[in-house]
């Protein structure tokens, strides 16, 4: 007879889960932050989860503000790029043994829950680019 | 000292000294303010960290390999400094080895730099400084300072390991605690850092320079950034956004 799973049983297939995703998240992170044939660079981002809203941040340093562009690219992704006020060498940031050049930011970022996207509102301050996109609305039950 | 760490004098060591240590963590604040500090007072490296629990990584400076985890020295200041994001299983050993390490050197007051995360950063124009002590003495330092003490809560990462293993052996040891991003570089809030060192141990440190340079300095750290992200994560450092549910003092 097969037996019932305890609820450690599921917690544990559940974190077993979580650090598996997690993992595969991290081996993103094992390729270069720049791509020498846009001449781009990866900006770093985070997404966080509200109730009300989804919030991206990016850093983007050397920015320039009126460049921005956040476009969707899919129903949850969306693709940040702005181009940045000075062209950097390798050379500039101390590396010598390769050769290129960066003029731009550009990175996608996943929507991990469905947005409305008509109602997001951006900002840009002291670098750092801000979406907030309102998750979008179901159906509601009604209480009895 | 742990087996599994040794760390190496190339150079003869100041006794007595105050030593201050600027390890990856949260906006990367205390590497950013240590790594302006050694190479604006242009201290010269006494020792570094050998380790099987660190990735097999050297830094090449002028063509030369080096240690990714080095300290540095000028006339009685220490400055403890990583170029890598340290793995989190393997913090507990290096800052044990590190702490044993001051302990025989005579350090006389330890003091990491480093960040607090704040959620909404974007909207703090002068970051704020906290401070955390060892023992009685290193807690009236701060108060005689006027620097805020961080009464209770939750510290995680490799601040919090100096505090308790120096609290163990009662070495005066304090955190500089500035109010930062969690996941991009801070220069701001290192600056801020700084100017709240000053106060404890004068470092004639031009910050003016770190704020001008803000921009290339957060383009710098972007690497080095993403691979502190993940290891704030295996270190659980969203603990210290928890609320204390202790009463006892």
């Amino acid at each position: 007879m097969r037996r019932r799973r305890s609820i450690f049983d599921i917690m544990r297939e559940y974190m077993e889960e979580f650090e598996r995703a997690a993992e595969e998240a991290l081996s993103a992170f094992e390729q270069p932050s720049w791509d020498l044939e846009t001449q781009s660079l990866q900006p770093l981002f985070n997404i966080s989860v509200t109730a009300e809203e989804v919030v991206i941040t990016a850093d983007l340093p050397y920015a320039d503000p009126k460049t921005l562009k956040i476009e969707s690219v899919d129903e949850d992704l969306i693709e940040i790029t702005a181009k940045m006020r000075v062209k950097l060498r390798f050379e500039d940031l101390g590396v010598s043994h390769r050769e290129g050049e960066f003029s731009s930011f550009h990175c996608r970022v996943p929507l991990p829950v469905p947005v409305d996207a008509s109602r997001a509102k951006a900002s840009f301050k002291r670098g750092i680019l801000e979406v907030r996109l309102p998750r979008r609305r179901g159906y509601k039950i009604k209480v009895e | 000292m742990s087996e599994t760490v040794r760390i190496v004098e190339r150079r003869e060591v100041p006794t007595d000294a105050k030593m201050i240590h600027g390890l990856p963590d949260v906006g990367l604040v205390g590497v950013i303010a240590v790594s302006q500090i050694i190479s604006q007072l242009k201290m010269v490296e006494v020792a570094y960290v050998d380790s099987d629990l660190l990735p097999p990584v050297i830094v090449l400076h002028e063509g030369l390999p080096h240690s990714p985890i080095r300290i540095f020295s000028n006339d009685n200041l220490l400055a403890l400094i990583s170029e890598i994001a340290i793995p989190a299983g393997s913090l507990q050993p290096l800052m044990r080895a590190i702490v044993n390490w001051m302990d025989e050197k005579g350090v006389e007051t330890a003091i990491s730099l480093g960040g607090i995360a704040t959620p909404n950063r974007q909207n703090i124009e002068s970051p704020k400084v906290y401070g955390v002590g060892s023992n009685e003495f290193s807690l009236k330092i701060l108060r005689e300072k006027g620097i805020s003490v961080m009464e209770r809560g939750f510290l995680v990462g490799p601040q919090a390991l100096i505090l308790q293993y120096c609290a163990e052996k009662n070495i005066t040891a304090i955190s500089l605690l500035a109010q930062a991003f969690y996941n991009y570089p801070d220069p701001e809030a290192a600056a801020a850092v700084i100017d709240t060192l000053n106060q404890i141990v004068k470092v004639p440190v031009n910050v003016s320079d770190l704020l001008e340079k803000g921009e290339e300095v957060r383009l710098r750290m972007r690497d080095i950034m993403r691979r502190t992200q993940s290891e704030l994560v295996r270190m659980r450092k969203s603990q210290e956004y928890d609320i204390p549910h202790y009463y006892v003092a």
